[in-house]
């Protein structure tokens, strides 16, 4: 750093003021002495020996040593407020004494005494602190109210008060629940103070509530275990402070008792005093009686309602506004508006009436503040609403054992009811009896609670309830008007509100409504057709519709009504009639959707056999055939038939190719399984006429492809051994001789093919079903069409036998089973030919 | 979604989807993954049930340069449940 | 809900949940809510070397939005029925939309 021919080199780069802050530590390092250890000698410097540790002069003081209070066992039960608490009080009166007196009143006994005096007045009026717990919270001096509306000095601020201080409504219930007796002990007591002086002058002061109401407010509002002991303090406190107060300036501020408003005006002094307290007492209590009673109306099921509302004559009023409260309060006791100077004129009658009517309301009053004493608890009531409303989630949840089955139900929660259901309900019988417990529950408790109170809810109703404050709210919040934009002031821009539902439009593309539209669906359509004309949408749409329709019959089935009984059942009929109406419609949509009378496209597939390549359509089928009649059973079968050789289980299936395609395999299961089966169970109803009538018709098709395809060879054998087993059972002449000709005329058509339809080679063993085909054909044919048989199949006869040979043991035998099949169906066995 | 077939109604995307359910399908998912398999469920979300399911995931090695080589890792899978939103587009596979 | 309706079916049956972050994790289903939440008891994860973190847990549950997949057991599924399932909900979906 040496611009400017800045020399450096002579400055100390260690002293102060080069570094950003003194570093205690920044001389250490270059210290030649690293290494070694301190030397306490060298560093100590003789501070310690200074220290009296032997005297502890002040730990008596400190500690509170033998001589003090505390001498005793410490224990660990810490009253942290309660010795402080009685002098709280003595400290909050003296507050309100000395506000209270601004012109000197030469007052008397001195506040000490009083303070004292006041533990001794406690005994016969209430509970004393109890020492077991803590006898204050601490927080008494916060009412739930409000303090009062706190006024800023203006001289301090230099800023006008804006309005007339009010007095703060504490609400101060305490007051007039003191008993009868001490209200007119104190009074008499008063009475006789007071005569001799006179009442302060009018105060300027801002008229609030004492403070000491605010406690005795919290007291009675928290319902704290001390509510007597609490109720005769502000009875105290009203009285004394007007002897006590002389001695204080007046500008003490806040704690001022609301007794200033009647002692602003001149007022005879024993009435006056006596009158205001509980006249103060009234209104301010008023209002927040009603609240409190409303709330326990609703906890105490009849008592507190009938005891609370309807002889209090004080309406409800807010709280939380004073001036009005207190105008409004007096206003609302016509037999009560006592101006202080009326006071002193009504004669000695009235004043006992009035006295009276203190006495009862002072006792109304007493029992209210015990029964308000749990408010803000939940009540037994609210308790249950919450248990009902998490038992009703509970049923819904895990499944409503009444409800199992309804639409409802189905539409949320299909699969797992339906599953359930299949897999057998039984697998959950130790969660069971809850579910229906968790039903009883409410059902009984329903039925218990709208017997009570039938006009206003019924017992399942806790959840609308709930969910109807919800929507009342989400309304509000909804009508509320909103902003579009956001502009917060100082902000460099507009914040906008939108939302996934409504974006924010960048574009404004009005539609082209004319011929735009028909184009454009016209055009997709033929473009996703693919190369052999078949259209895959169009085909995979009909079969969802097949589906929609199922399920919607399903459904319909499922609300079935008794069929009537008989003819004369008018109620039966008329509720089954139009559901069975309903299902013939159904019917009918279906047998279109079915596509099966549509005329196949030129080269094309047929639309019905179309739908029948895609899985789902074959898995469709035994569904099919539940809700068709017989009549379009037969048609689908017939058509089925005669579209044989063009199914692509058959075609692609040929015995001859080596399809080892795992895809192909799978559809030649799925088609066994859903549609043979299928129509096998339809076939073992048909007669023989009809079946004699298939068997032509296979033989205008394409036999060889048929013969040679696993499909196709399985249907030939489920013709040919129903029509057997017709035949055992005895049928007419006709269609024997019916069945004789078609039999014959297939036989024939069959022939040729019959060495080659043998799938894989000798060794696979697949050959099964064509053993199978073999023996239907044996056991229906003529000794010399059986000869013709043996002929065809003669060579693979040979073969299968003479590998059995070679083969273990089981698999030998399986082998020779198979082709017994048939040669016992011509009444060889294999064993002739070992 | 309206019933298929009923072409007074404007089709939804989802309807498409419908049409292919039993069918094999090709999803392609987030993070450069593809699935292949028979749908069995969907929802509104996209939430997936394929059964049968092959998952094809490209991994890049980047070795040395940006030669692109890029490897695939498949995994198979009996029954798959596929949440939401992770599919990127679902589209029928021709199933010779 | 159809996918809530699932999962409740396969409530005790052991499934492997592939979460976004490439930790498979393999336990019994417990329980299921409707934002396809899950809780996995007695688990453990598919490569534990790799993904040491839940060596010490036993009991998990998953925010739904994590899941990648769920491999379930092909057997404790009838296809038929999800798919019918499905159907439904589509219908439902497109109803409540109109």
């Amino acid at each position: 750093m040496s611009f400017f021919g800045f020399e450096t080199s002579r400055h100390n780069a260690t002293g102060a003021g080069f570094s950003q802050a003194h570093d205690p530590f920044a001389g250490l390092s270059n210290r030649d002495d690293e290494g070694e250890a301190l030397e306490f000698e060298d560093t100590y410097d003789g501070l310690g020996d200074q220290l009296d540790e032997t005297d502890d002069a002040f730990n008596d003081d400190t500690f509170g040593g033998d001589s003090g209070p505390g001498a005793g066992p410490v224990g660990k039960d810490f009253d942290f407020f309660g010795q402080t608490s009685k002098v709280a009080d003595a400290i909050d009166e003296e507050h309100v004494i000395f506000s209270r007196q601004q012109v000197s009143k030469p007052q008397q006994p001195p506040a000490p005494e009083y303070s004292r005096g006041q533990p001794s007045y406690q005994a016969p009026y209430g509970r004393i602190n109890e020492p077991s717990r803590p006898a204050r919270t601490g927080y008494e001096k916060y009412s739930q109210e409000p303090v009062g509306e706190l006024q800023v000095d203006a001289a301090l601020w230099g800023v006008a008060p804006k309005k007339q201080p009010a007095p703060s409504p504490a609400p101060a219930p305490a007051a007039p629940t003191r008993k009868v007796l001490s209200l007119e002990e104190v009074e008499a007591q008063m009475r006789a103070q007071r005569k001799p002086a006179q009442p302060a002058a009018p105060s300027p002061a801002p008229v609030q509530q004492p403070t000491s109401q605010a406690p005795a407010a919290a007291h009675s509002a928290h319902g704290l275990p001390i509510p007597e002991h609490v109720q005769t303090q502000p009875g105290f406190y009203n009285e004394q402070p007007r002897y006590n107060e002389p001695q204080h300036p007046h500008a003490q501020g806040h704690p001022v008792t609301i007794l200033q408003r009647p002692q602003s005006k001149p007022t005879p002094p024993g009435q006056s005093h006596a009158q205001p307290p509980a006249h103060q007492r009234q209104p301010s209590s008023g209002p927040v009686q009603p609240t409190q009673i409303l709330r326990n109306s609703s906890r105490l099921s009849g008592d507190a309602a009938k005891i609370g509302v309807p002889s209090h004559p004080t309406p409800p009023m807010h709280p939380q506004h004073p001036v009005h409260r207190q105008q409004g309060s007096f206003s609302h006791h016509p037999h009560m508006v006592l101006h202080p100077t009326q006071v002193a004129q009504l004669s000695e009658e009235e004043k006992a009436i009035y006295l009276e009517q203190e006495a009862k309301r002072a006792k109304r009053n007493h029992k209210i503040f015990q029964m308000s004493r749990d408010n803000g608890i939940m009540t037994p009531q609210d308790k249950n609403f919450v248990t009902r409303i998490q038992l009703q989630q509970l049923v819904t949840a895990t499944g409503n054992p009444n409800d199992h089955g309804t639409d409802e139900s189905f539409a949320e929660d299909f699969y797992y009811q339906v599953h359930t259901q299949i897999q057998g309900g039984q697998r959950q019988h130790p969660s069971q009896p809850l579910n229906n417990f968790a039903q009883t529950y409410l059902f009984q408790t329903g039925s218990r609670q709208g017997g009570l109170r039938r006009h206003n809810r019924g017992p399942e109703n806790h959840m609308q309830r709930m969910e109807q404050q919800v929507q009342r709210a989400v309304e509000a919040a909804k009508n509320k008007p909103k902003n579009k934009q956001l502009v917060i002031e100082g902000s460099l821009g507009k914040i906008s509100f939108s939302n996934a539902k409504t974006p924010k439009p960048l574009l404004n593309i009005k539609r082209n409504e004319s011929t735009g539209d028909a184009n454009r669906p016209g055009s997709s359509h033929k473009h996703s057709q693919a190369v052999d004309g078949r259209d895959k949408k169009s085909e995979l749409k009909s079969i969802e519709k097949i589906y929609s329709l199922l399920m919607k019959m399903e459904d319909h089935d499922r609300v079935m009504p008794p069929p009537p009984a008989n003819d004369s059942d008018e109620e039966g009929i008329q509720r089954f009639v139009p559901w069975r109406d309903e299902a013939e419609a159904l019917n009918k949509q279906l047998w279109t959707a079915l596509r099966v009378h549509d005329r196949p496209a030129q080269n094309g597939l047929h639309p019905f056999i179309a739908l029948l390549s895609y899985s789902k359509g074959k898995k469709a089928l035994p569904r099919i055939f539940r809700h068709t009649s017989q009549e379009q059973r037969t048609t689908i079968l017939t058509l089925i038939v005669v579209n044989l050789d063009n199914l692509d289980v058959v075609r692609n299936a040929q015995a001859g190719n080596i399809q080892l395609n795992a895809a192909m395999r799978e559809n030649v299961e799925l088609f066994s399984l859903s549609v043979m089966s299928t129509l096998f169970n339809f076939m073992n109803e048909l007669e023989l006429d009809l079946v004699a009538g298939v068997l032509g018709l296979v033989c205008t098709r394409n036999v060889d492809v048929i013969a040679k395809s696993r499909i196709g060879a399985s249907m030939l054998t489920m013709i040919l051994s129903r029509a057997e087993i017709i035949k055992h059972a005895g049928t007419s002449e006709q269609s024997w001789r019916s069945w004789d000709m078609a039999y014959t005329q297939f036989f024939n058509l069959l022939e040729p093919s019959l060495p080659y339809i043998f799938p894989g080679t000798v060794t696979s063993g697949e050959d099964v079903y064509v053993w199978q085909l073999l023996a239907a054909l044996g056991i229906g044919a003529s000794p010399e069409q059986q000869q013709r048989l043996v002929l065809a199949v003669k060579d693979r006869v040979m073969e299968t036998v003479s590998l059995a040979k070679t083969l273990p043991q089981d698999l030998a035998a399986q082998r020779l089973q198979n082709v017994n099949l048939f040669m016992r169906s011509i009444g060889l066995d294999v064993e002739l030919l070992q | 979604m309206a019933e298929p077939g009923d072409e007074s109604h404007v089709a939804e995307p989802l309807d498409l989807v419908r049409l292919l359910i039993d069918e094999v399908v090709c999803v392609k998912l987030r993070g450069d993954r593809e699935l292949k398999g028979r749908l069995h469920a969907y929802d509104s979300h996209c939430n997936l049930v394929l059964g049968d399911v092959e998952e094809l995931i490209y991994v890049v090695d980047d070795e040395d340069a940006d030669d692109d080589q890029i490897r695939t890792v498949s995994r198979k899978s009996d029954m798959l449940f596929v949440r939401g939103d992770s599919v990127v587009l679902i589209s029928p596979l021709a199933q010779s | 809900m159809l996918f809530f309706s699932f999962f409740k079916t396969l409530i005790d049956h052991e499934v492997t949940v592939e979460l976004k972050n490439d930790i498979q994790i393999r336990g019994v289903l417990k329980s299921v809510d409707q934002y396809l939440n899950i809780k996995l008891e007695d688990i453990q994860v598919v490569e534990e070397l790799k993904y040491p973190h839940l060596s010490a847990v036993k009991n998990v549950f998953i925010r739904g939005s994590v899941v990648r997949y769920v491999h379930l057991p092909s057997n404790a599924v009838d296809v038929q029925l999800l798919e019918d399932a499905t159907r439904r909900e589509a219908a439902n979906q497109g109803n409540k939309a109109k």
